[in-house]
């Protein structure tokens, strides 16, 4: 009786048996759209902050705890992009799996390399990222180092199915390299543009273009009428390619610039998911890369 | 964070005045390399130092009573601890807060209020982070999971001041930090039900009195249960009780209360975010004591003090709104005492103790940054039951530096 209720106990307690699929949790859509090329049908995937949320001001809701409670895999951005509310469900979630140096606890900036990893940093400078710029998402050579950390992570997890992982890595290197040609085939280079807020500066440095000037004075201000103004003179001086925001912010100040201006503003989806039809991280970097050079 | 940054300037600095003709460039790259691979769970930081953040709580204030008027503003029936605040400039503390993790199964916080009367040690607790089955223990002195703006530092607050139906029952700054341990279970439903059982020292002025009883003698139990409706909006409530021993003189001047206490609450938010800049957040907590034992008037020492019984079952609630647009937030808070229950029974009979107590506050923010909140705040007064009326002004403002605390919901 007693060993069996013991049995019961190791049972319920236990990891994830082979059957089971294994749950992961992702912060932001991106992250779950590698996750679902890398895990397919072994992983289900809950994903925390939705498209139409900016990624920098997520509060944390007790439903989020509850998902990270029940994660075997906590999958995240890094670079202090989570801060916010990551330590606190981290904590909350009461779930030792997913705690700093478990294996289940995965942060997708340890395998890439920082952009703009500044050398001395303070709040005076804005909403600065004091790790280097953490909106590396648009950097498909970036993106195929976290998917290998993530097949990684998820055959330690799971081995039973590492073949798996390690056949949908394949299949999703090919991908990447198809589209990457497809990508670079796309007249990016030598453009210049103004972005509303430093989100694309991995787009910039692999597709070859530039960003003069920004319209929010430092990371996270909103611009000054006086700013706008003065920005309004640069723009009409240097005649960028375009004027670059997100969905979410910085359409309004954009779409007065553009008026202004007649330069073009852009919209470019921030994230998976923000903008129809960019259902997937492919289809999210074919219409961020299309909108640069339509 | 922010220290080992400024440690590695100031390093670099040296080296920079130091090593001419040095490749400072590479050696400035190492550095920054090596510091920042040793990254954990709050941003990057060493291990060496753990995480700390000051929060800064001024504020300008004026009343239509004078200072007098306002040091013996009590609330008759309830407490008789005035509010405490100067007509002109206060500063309501710069409060130190430390954290790290302590090892795999524990982390380490704690917050240090600095005043001008002194330093005081408001938390100082663990956490487990690797228990099973969902169970949590948190022990030291932490703030009781008992509602919802007892565990929120004042600074995390809507309002310049806590609601009445706190100032009433707990005191200005609610239970504060007690003395205990909490342990707290997450079940895996398909709702988030959290529950949680406190036993604590139970010191606090209003509710116990620091020599109630041999400790610990509070007890607290608490659901929160949360539901999300959709992408945008968030509904939490649930009920709270803490029962323990008192032994309090804050029920009038020249009182001693021995007995017993006993305190529900009831707690609920909705918060609405249909977009970036742009929420909504409603919320309201119903608080009801019972307190029943012997009210002595005089000295204890002196035989001419006389003792009588007292029953005491009272209560009271606030309801709050704030709606942000972009850097501005705007909020109004209704609080009113003994909306449904007003016993106040000495010696077997009801006092009369007047009017009803409530208040009316109006506030407007500004956020300039994630860092820093300035706060205009009106309130009209009118808890002294039938005392005079006030008309009260804040003008507040909060500042953070230091590493960058999350925050609950």
């Amino acid at each position: 009786m007693r060993t069996t209720a013991i049995v019961l106990i190791a049972l319920l307690l236990s990891a994830p048996s082979a059957f089971a699929k294994v749950k992961v949790v992702a912060t932001l859509p991106w992250i779950g759209s590698i996750a679902d090329e890398i895990g397919k049908e072994q992983v289900e995937i809950a994903t925390l902050v939705k498209p139409n949320q900016d990624p920098h001001r997520v509060e944390a809701r007790p439903s989020m705890i509850l998902a990270t409670r029940k994660a075997d895999i906590l999958m995240y951005n890094g670079l202090d992009l989570e801060i916010g509310y990551l330590p606190v469900l981290i904590e909350s979630s009461r779930n030792p799996g997913i705690q700093p140096g478990k294996p289940g606890n995965f942060d997708c900036s340890h395998f890439v390399t920082a952009l703009e990893k500044p050398v001395s940093v303070d709040r005076s400078m804005g909403d600065v990222h004091p790790l280097g710029n953490p909106h590396f998402h648009f950097s498909p050579a970036r993106i195929l180092s976290v998917a290998e950390g993530m097949a990684g992570a998820l055959s330690v997890l799971d081995p039973s199915h590492a073949d798996a992982y390690k056949t949908n890595l394949e299949a999703f290197r090919e991908k990447v390299r198809a589209k990457q040609k497809e990508w670079s085939a796309l007249p990016t280079k030598g453009r210049r543009f103004v972005a509303y807020h430093k989100l694309f500066e991995y787009l910039a440095a692999d597709f070859g273009f530039t960003i003069t000037a920004y319209v929010e004075p430092k990371p996270g201000i909103p611009p000054s009428a006086a700013y706008i103004e003065r920005l309004i003179g640069t723009i009409r001086e240097s005649r960028p390619n375009g004027i670059l925001t997100t969905p979410i912010y910085g359409r309004k100040e954009v779409d007065f610039l553009a008026g202004k201006t007649g330069v073009r503003g852009i919209v470019i989806p921030h994230d998976v998911g923000a903008t129809p039809g960019a259902q997937n991280w492919f289809t999210f970097m074919d219409q961020a890369l299309s909108a640069l050079v339509k | 964070m922010k220290i080992r940054c400024l440690l590695v300037l100031l390093f670099s600095a040296t080296l920079v005045s130091s090593s001419f003709g040095e490749d400072v460039e590479s050696r400035l790259k190492t550095l920054e390399d090596t510091t920042a691979k040793v990254t954990g769970l709050f941003g990057g930081s060493a291990m060496t130092n753990p995480y700390l953040s000051l929060i800064v709580n001024t504020f300008f204030y004026h009343s239509g009573l004078s200072q007098s008027e306002l040091d013996s503003r009590t609330i008759p029936g309830f407490t008789n601890v005035p509010p405490g605040t100067r007509k002109g400039f206060n500063l309501e503390s710069a409060e130190l807060f430390l954290f790290a993790p302590v090892d795999p199964y524990l982390n380490l916080y704690a917050n240090i209020p600095v005043t001008e009367e002194g330093v005081e040690l408001e938390e100082a607790y663990f956490v487990t982070s690797s228990l099973p089955a969902g169970l949590q223990v948190k022990g030291g002195k932490f703030k009781s999971g008992f509602g919802r703006i007892n565990g929120q530092h004042p600074h995390a607050w809507d309002f310049v001041d806590a609601p009445l139906n706190y100032r009433a029952f707990m005191g200005a700054e609610g239970m504060g930090g007690e003395k205990g341990i909490q342990v707290t279970w997450l079940p895996e439903l398909p709702i988030y039900l959290q529950l949680g059982i406190e036993a604590l020292q139970g010191e606090n002025d209003l509710l116990f009195g620091p020599d109630a009883k041999d400790g610990p003698h509070a007890f607290t139990f608490f659901v929160k249960a949360s539901v999300d409706f959709g992408d945008s909006s968030t509904v939490l409530f649930g009920p709270s009780y803490v029962a323990g021993k008192a032994d309090i003189s804050t029920i009038a001047d020249g009182t001693t209360f021995r007995g017993d206490t006993d305190l529900f609450g009831f707690e609920l938010v909705y918060k609405w975010k249909p977009s970036r800049g742009r929420g909504f957040v409603l919320q309201s907590e119903y608080l009801y004591r019972k307190q029943a034992g012997d009210l002595r008037t005089g000295d204890p020492a002196d035989p001419a003090s006389t003792l009588e019984s007292l029953k005491r079952a009272q209560d009271g609630i606030y309801v709050q709104g704030l709606y942000q647009m972009d850097r501005w937030r705007i909020g109004a808070r209704y609080d009113v005492l003994d909306p449904f229950k007003k016993d106040f029974i000495l010696s077997g009979t009801q006092q009369d103790l007047g009017k009803q107590p409530w208040r009316a506050t109006g506030a407007l923010e500004f956020n300039p940054s994630e860092f820093t909140r300035v706060r205009l705040q009106y309130t009209r007064d009118e808890s002294s039951r039938d005392g005079k009326a006030d008309n009260e002004l804040y003008l507040q403002m909060l500042l953070g530096i230091g590493a960058h605390a999350a925050h609950s919901f």
